[in-house]
C-alpha cells in the first residue's frame, strides 16, 4: 500500500476553474437548495447540462460519447458538484459506478445502447446489492436468475435501493447457479425497472424521505444480452466496482456545507476564538484526506489498484463527516429545526437525520477495516 | 513534485539503522550525547543537506532535507540533525554567515525566552533548545535594530542548564550573561520568526511522519506474530480497528507532509505547513494509543522498541507548534478566506490565497 502525493496539473486547474466558473454561473448560491454531498437532489436537467459540457461520463469511451478523460479530471468535476450541494441525483450513480462498469465488461451491444444516453445524463441507474437477509455479508445474496429461452427469469427481492422509484436501470447481483464456493456462481444482469415483474416499494427513510427503495422482482425476464459481464463473475466484478466507488470526494464532503454555511452566516460576527479552532482544524483535516483521495485517483490513471488505499479513505473519511457534524452541532447551540428559515439549521437538521448511514452505506466501516486490515497484512 | 534521489535516501536509512540501533538510542539518552552515532552521520554530510555547498553544506533540496529527517524519526536517531542543517544553516546561510564544523542548534523561541542582544552583546535566558549542552554551536533569531539578526554563539560562553523532553532528548536551557556572539548578522529577507517556527514545524512534522510510518508497521508485524486463543491478534476485529487506525494517521500525515514540502518550496506555505503539524500532532496521540492498545503490557516495557517512537512523538507535538496554535493558524486563514472561499483553501492550499492578499507584500522564506 502506498499513497503518492500529487496535485493536480495546469490543465487540470483550468477544469476546476471552468467547473467553478460553471456552478457561478447556473446554479448561484442562494438559488437552489443545496444537498449534502451524493445526496444532492435529482435534477435530469441539471444533470443534461453538466453532460452538455462533457462532465458526466467523464471517463467512458469517446466513442459512445464519453470523455475518455482521466480518473483526476473526473475527481475535479465531482469534488466541485459535492462541496457546492449541486443536485447530482440524477446521474450520480451512472457516472460513478454503472457506467465505468459496462465499459469495463459490458458487451459492444451494451456500450452501443446504455453508455451515449448516460454521457447525455438521461439515462439513471439504481445499485442492486443488498437484500433482506444479505447486507455486508453479500456472497448470501438468494436473488436467482433462472435460465429460460432466450435470457433469463430472475426472483427475489433487492433492497435499501435509492431512486429505484424514478431511475431507469438496476444492476442487480444475482445467484445464477449454485457452487460450493460461495462467492461462485454470482452474476450481474441489468434489470429495467419498467420491466412486468417489477415492483418497487418505498421504503420511508427516519426523516420521511422516499428514496429508499424495495424492489421485488417477480420472475421478471432478463434477456441474454442483459447479462453484465462473464456468467459466474460477479464477485470479481463488484469487488471491482466498489473498489473505485470507495476513495472519492463524496466519501469526505458529507458535511462540508454544513460548515461553510455556519461560517457564512456568522457573517460579520467576530467568532469565538474556540470555533477559529474548530474552523482550523475541520480546513486541515479537509486538506488531508483530499491530498489522499486525489492520490487514489492518480493512482487509477497510472493503472495501479488503490483498493486498499480507498477502503482506508472511507473509513476515515465518513468517521470525519460525522465527527465534524458533531463539533458543529456543539458550538452552534441550538435546537435543530429541518423547517427553519436559516439553510446552516436545515442542513444541520438533514445531516444530523441522515448521518447514521455515512458510515454504512456503499460498505460498513467495520467492513472496510477488514478489507484494509487484510491489505495491511498483505 | 517532491522528488528525493534515491541514492540519498537508501543511505540516509543504512546509516540510520546501523548506527540508531536499539542500544545506542538508549545509550545516547543515559548519557545526553551520542558522539559516536553523530560522527558515523556527519561523515556523509546527511545533516548539511539543503544547505548549498558554497555556504559549505552539502547541497540537496529542501526536499532532500525534509525526507532525511523523515528517515531520521522512522529510526529515532537521537540526533540534531533538522537543527544542523536545515534550521541553522538555513539562517547562516541565509545571512551570509559561515557553517561551524560540528552539530549545531537553533533556540526554538520560546514564549518565555528574554534573550537580547544590546551593544552586540546577548543578554537573557532561553529555554527548550535541543542539544545545547554537546553542540558547537549556538544559532539564535532575534530582532536587531535593522530588523531580523542571526548569531552564533559559542556554547562554552553561556550557562547551559539541562532539561529533557519525554523521550529524553536534551531540551536545555541557556543563560547568555553578557555573551559577544561569534558572528552576527542580519537575517535574509524574509526571515523572521515566523518563518523560523514554519521550518522548525515542518521538519518535526517530517520526523514524526517518519515515528508513525515505522509505529504502524511495529504493530502490524507484533499483531500478526503474537498469538491469543489460539488465533494471531491482528485476526480480531477489534484489533484490526488499531492496525487500520495506525495505517491511516501514518498516511495521513505522510502524504501531508510531502504536500507542505512542495508548497515550501513554492512560498510560505503558511497554511500548508500549520495544516500538516496539525495533522501529525493529533496522530501522534491518537496513533501512539493505538498502537499501545494493540501491544498490551509488551508495548509498556523499557525493552520494547516502541517507546522510542511513541515518546518521541508524544513530545514533538508540543514543538513549533501543538494542535492549539496550528488550528488557530489555519482557522484564521480559513476565517479571512470567508465562507465563499473556504473551499479554494481545502483545494487549493496557499495558491487559494494569492488573489486575496493581492497587492501585500509577501514574505518567502
Amino acid at each position: 500500500m502506498q499513497f503518492v502525493f500529487t496535485e493536480l496539473d495546469e490543465h487540470e486547474r483550468a477544469l476546476q476553474a471552468d467547473v467553478r466558473a460553471f456552478l457561478a454561473e447556473t446554479l448561484p448560491r442562494g438559488s437552489f437548495e443545496p444537498g449534502l454531498g451524493m445526496a444532492g437532489r435529482k435534477d435530469p436537467a441539471f444533470s443534461q447540462a453538466l453532460a452538455a459540457r462533457g462532465w458526466v461520463g467523464m471517463s467512458l469511451p469517446t466513442e459512445y460519447g464519453g470523455g475518455d478523460r482521466a480518473a483526476v479530471e473526473r475527481f475535479v468535476v465531482a469534488e466541485e458538484l459535492l462541496r457546492w450541494g449541486a443536485p447530482l441525483g440524477h446521474h450520480w450513480v451512472a457516472d460513478r459506478q454503472s457506467g465505468p462498469l459496462l465499459a469495463k465488461v459490458g458487451t459492444t451491444e451494451q456500450k452501443e445502447r446504455f453508455l451515449p444516453g448516460i454521457c447525455r445524463g438521461e439515462l439513471s441507474f439504481c445499485i442492486g446489492m443488498s437484500e433482506p437477509d444479505s447486507g455486508s455479508d453479500l456472497a448470501s445474496v438468494v436473488t436467482r436468475a433462472t435460465p429460460t429461452d432466450g435470457g433469463w427469469i430472475v426472483r427475489g427481492t433487492k433492497v435499501w435501493t435509492t431512486g429505484a422509484h424514478e431511475h431507469d436501470w438496476m444492476i442487480a447481483l444475482v445467484r445464477t447457479s449454485e457452487a460450493e464456493n460461495r462467492h461462485a456462481g454470482l452474476s450481474q444482469v441489468l434489470i429495467d425497472l419498467q420491466a412486468p415483474g417489477v415492483e418497487v416499494h418505498p421504503i420511508p427513510f427516519l426523516d420521511g424521505t422516499r428514496d429508499f427503495n424495495e424492489v421485488v422482482l417477480r420472475d421478471v425476464f432478463v434477456p441474454d444480452a442483459d447479462l453484465v459481464g462473464t456468467e459466474g463473475n460477479g464477485w470479481a466484478q463488484i469487488g471491482q466496482e466498489l473498489a473505485f466507488e470507495r476513495g472519492g470526494p463524496d466519501r469526505w464532503l458529507s458535511t462540508y456545507l454544513v460548515l461553510e454555511q455556519y461560517v457564512r452566516e456568522l457573517g460579520g460576527q467576530t467568532p469565538d476564538l474556540a470555533f477559529v479552532e474548530l474552523l482550523g482544524a475541520a480546513t486541515a483535516q479537509f486538506w488531508g484526506l483530499r491530498n489522499l483521495s486525489l492520490s487514489i485517483a492518480r493512482a487509477i490513471d497510472d493503472g495501479r489498484q488503490p483498493s486498499v488505499e480507498a477502503a482506508l479513505v472511507k473509513e476515515m473519511g465518513t468517521r470525519f463527516e460525522q465527527d465534524l457534524l458533531e463539533e458543529v452541532r456543539r458550538f452552534a447551540e441550538l435546537e435543530p429545526d429541518p423547517q427553519s428559515d436559516s439553510l446552516f439549521e436545515r442542513l444541520l437538521a438533514n445531516a444530523i437525520l441522515t448521518s447514521p448511514a455515512f458510515t454504512i452505506r456503499g460498505g460498513t466501516i467495520e467492513i472496510l477495516r477488514t478489507v484494509a486490515a487484510k491489505g495491511l497484512r498483505a | 513534485m517532491t522528488t528525493v534521489d534515491p541514492l540519498l535516501s537508501e543511505t540516509a536509512a543504512r546509516v540510520f539503522a546501523d548506527h540508531a540501533t536499539f542500544a545506542a538510542v538508549e545509550q545516547a539518552e543515559a548519557d545526553g550525547w551520542a558522539p559516536a552515532m553523530w560522527a558515523a552521520v556527519a561523515e556523509t554530510g546527511l545533516p548539511w543537506v539543503s544547505v548549498s555547498a558554497a555556504a559549505g553544506g552539502s547541497g540537496g533540496t529542501l526536499a532532500d532535507a525534509i525526507e532525511i529527517v523523515r528517515l531520521a524519526g522512522f529510526h529515532a536517531v537521537p540526533l540534531p540533525l533538522a537543527e544542523t542543517g536545515l534550521l541553522a544553516g538555513w539562517l547562516l546561510e541565509g545571512a551570509g554567515l559561515e557553517l561551524p564544523a560540528g552539530a549545531v542548534t537553533v533556540v526554538p523561541g520560546a514564549p518565555a525566552d528574554s534573550l537580547v542582544l544590546r551593544d552586540g552583546v546577548l543578554h537573557g535566558r532561553v529555554t527548550r533548545v535541543p542539544w545545547a549542552r554537546a553542540v558547537d554551536g549556538i544559532v539564535a533569531l532575534l530582532d536587531g535594530r535593522d530588523g531580523p539578526t542571526v548569531v552564533v554563539v559559542d556554547p562554552a560562553s553561556t550557562q547551559i542548564g539541562s532539561a529533557v523532553n519525554l523521550a529524553g532528548e536534551p531540551r536545555d536551557t541557556v543563560t547568555f550573561d553578557g555573551v559577544t556572539p561569534r558572528a552576527a548578522a542580519r537575517a535574509a529577507a524574509g526571515v523572521d520568526a515566523r518563518a523560523l517556527r514554519r521550518r522548525g514545524s515542518l521538519a518535526r512534522t517530517a520526523a514524526m511522519a517518519g515515528a508513525l510510518e515505522h509505529l504502524a508497521a511495529l504493530t502490524i508485524e507484533y499483531t500478526t506474530t503474537r498469538r491469543q486463543f489460539g488465533r494471531v491478534l491482528a485476526d480480531f476485529q477489534a484489533v484490526q480497528a488499531h492496525l487500520v487506525h495506525g495505517a491511516q494517521h501514518a498516511e495521513l500525515v505522510n502524504t501531508a507532509l510531502a504536500a507542505a514540502t512542495v508548497a515550501a518550496a513554492r512560498g510560505p506555505a503558511e497554511m500548508e505547513i500549520a495544516a500538516a503539524k496539525l495533522l501529525a500532532d493529533r496522530a501522534a496521540g491518537e496513533a501512539s494509543s493505538h498502537a499501545h492498545q494493540a501491544h498490551g503490557a509488551m508495548g509498556m516495557t523499557r525493552e520494547y522498541p516502541l517507546h522510542h517512537l511513541t515518546r518521541r512523538l508524544w513530545s514533538w507535538r508540543s514543538e513549533y507548534g501543538d494542535e492549539q496554535s496550528c488550528s488557530r493558524v489555519v482557522g484564521e486563514l480559513a476565517r479571512n478566506a470567508g465562507a465563499d472561499h473556504l473551499y479554494e483553501l481545502v483545494a487549493d492550499g496557499s495558491r487559494a490565497l494569492e488573489p486575496l492578499a493581492a497587492g501585500e507584500a509577501r514574505d518567502h522564506t
